[in-house]
């Protein structure tokens, strides 16, 4: 069996970083990121990005040595990513934030309100079941971190949990600062509007949470791989014949729901910003579909059937 | 400007002279970071829109706004350093376009801001203090609980916040310019050495 030689050069100053030799032809990258690892410990492999070329893109973890276009003396060029952590960490780390922090101002902790409302109760009923729903909802997605989800990347860089939880956090607190103020006021159409609002929000994250179990099922446990979403039996996936992303419609419409049950105008602009966001996600997400699969369904738009 | 004040006696009655000039150019610097945006002025998006966006703030929500604040000194102090400054910055990119860059003007533009830079910071500053007991006073601006939107904002309290965040946005501009006037005259130099 021919063994390969791997050099490792720097991508900015063409610097010979590591060389490897009596590398086994089909070695993967993962492979050769550890061996590189061995000799620059402070650059765990998350953090390394291997190309062919210092300007090109990134190769995959699961490339194969011997099936890359290079000679029996591989040059590879490396970039460091910066300090990475996981999706994981950055996921539980950012939905369990606002969970707390709203029951911070449901129960009217001392220091939030006047202190002669410390630890008091909403006299609202619409109150109680706004913190029900929000909880709710940060709960499914705290347990689909943990059960459902299967991530393509492992990591992602380490400013992106102060971005994120700033943001989360933030938004969370300024939401039920208003909600579980003492000068509340319940929505203008009263019990109707409640229960409209509480019938769009369950619809919603039933929608998500059966979006997020299909896309589950397109890949086996420990695989990466990328297939076209289909619905299934389950009437909440038929979405998918109209959108790419149901996931994120389902979202959407659940954080309108909550405005309409809350009548609250930080929440509208929650959840304006977080359609923005989704949107931007959504279109990438369309793109890669389209540019990967030729066989793409026609019908379906990114996130709004027909229109975005 | 100088005949209003000559005219007058005193600057006091200043502002009612300018204002609509002021408006309307620094209202059309908006512009200027359209054209950073779209590419065909290579400056930074983000660093014209936090300058333009304080200019049009200070005129419109602060200015223009309180009107017992349009006699105050500090305004003068803040229209005097924008005025000199876009006197000199416009007319570095008119000549830079007609590439023929006099010196004078490029030292000018990248040496002047080292004063006219706190200057104008401090007239910016001083009126939005200025403003503030008649922004309370008014409740300009600010709405309060209960209302059937559940939301609530306080116009004293936000300026508050304007003028803490200026505590870290202006080094950060100051030493840009700094960085790049080493950059631009130091280039300068070594040209010159060359002829």
């Amino acid at each position: 069996m021919k063994h390969y030689e791997v050099e490792i050069l720097d991508g900015k100053t063409r610097e010979k970083l590591c060389f490897l030799d009596k590398v086994e032809p089909h070695a993967t990258i993962a492979e050769i990121k550890n061996l590189f690892t061995k000799s620059h410990p402070q650059w765990y492999p998350a953090r390394q990005s291997l190309r062919l070329d210092p300007k090109g893109k990134s190769l995959k973890d699961e490339d194969v040595l011997q099936k890359l276009p290079v000679g029996t003396t591989a040059t590879l060029y490396f970039r460091d990513l910066g300090a990475q952590i996981s999706w994981v960490t950055v996921f539980l780390t950012e939905y369990a934030g606002p969970l707390f922090i709203y029951l911070l101002f449901y129960f009217r902790v001392p220091f939030i309100y006047g202190h002669k409302y410390d630890f008091t109760s909403s006299r609202h009923t619409v109150v109680h079941l706004a913190c029900i729903c929000h909880s709710f909802h940060y709960v499914k997605r705290l347990l689909e971190t943990i059960f459902v989800h299967r991530f393509s990347h492992g990591t992602m860089p380490l400013r992106n949990i102060f971005k994120n939880c700033t943001y989360y956090w933030g938004f969370a607190a300024w939401m039920a600062y208003y909600i579980n103020h003492p000068l509340y006021t319940p929505p203008t159409h009263g019990a109707q509007q409640v229960k409209l609002a509480l019938a769009i929000f369950v619809i919603c994250q039933l929608g998500n949470f059966s979006i997020h179990m299909a896309l589950r099922n397109l890949r086996p446990a420990g695989s990466k791989a990328r297939k076209i979403p289909f619905p299934t039996k389950n009437p909440f996936t038929w979405l998918f014949l109209l959108v790419s992303c149901p996931n994120y419609t389902y979202e959407v419409g659940s954080w309108i729901g909550f405005t309409i049950m809350t009548q609250c105008l930080p929440v509208a602009l929650f959840s304006l910003v977080g359609f923005i966001q989704m949107t931007i996600w959504a279109k990438g997400k369309h793109r890669s579909y389209l540019k990967e699969f030729h066989n793409y369904p026609p019908l379906r738009s990114p996130i709004v059937p027909f229109l975005l | 400007m100088v005949r209003a004040s000559l005219a007058k006696g005193s600057y006091h009655s200043l502002y009612y002279s300018i204002e609509k000039p002021l408006k309307f150019f620094q209202t059309g610097a908006l512009l200027e970071i359209l054209h950073c945006a779209v590419g065909i002025v290579p400056s930074s998006v983000v660093l014209t829109t936090f300058q333009v966006m304080s200019r049009v703030f200070l005129i419109w929500a602060v200015t223009h706004s309180v009107k017992e604040v349009q006699s105050e000194d500090c305004v003068l102090l803040f229209v005097i350093a924008w005025t000199v400054t876009e006197i000199i910055r416009y007319s570095f990119y008119t000549f830079s376009l007609l590439n023929h860059l006099p010196y004078l003007i490029k030292w000018a533009r990248y040496t002047l801001f080292i004063v006219l830079y706190p200057m104008g910071v401090s007239g910016e500053l001083l009126t939005i203090y200025a403003a503030l007991p008649f922004v309370r006073q008014a409740g300009l601006y600010s709405i309060s609980l209960p209302n059937k939107y559940n939301f609530s904002f306080d116009y004293y309290t936000f300026l508050i916040l304007v003028m803490i965040s200026y505590i870290p946005l202006f080094p950060q501009l100051y030493f840009h310019m700094m960085h790049q006037r080493r950059k631009v005259l130091s280039h300068t130099e070594e040209h010159k050495k060359f002829e």
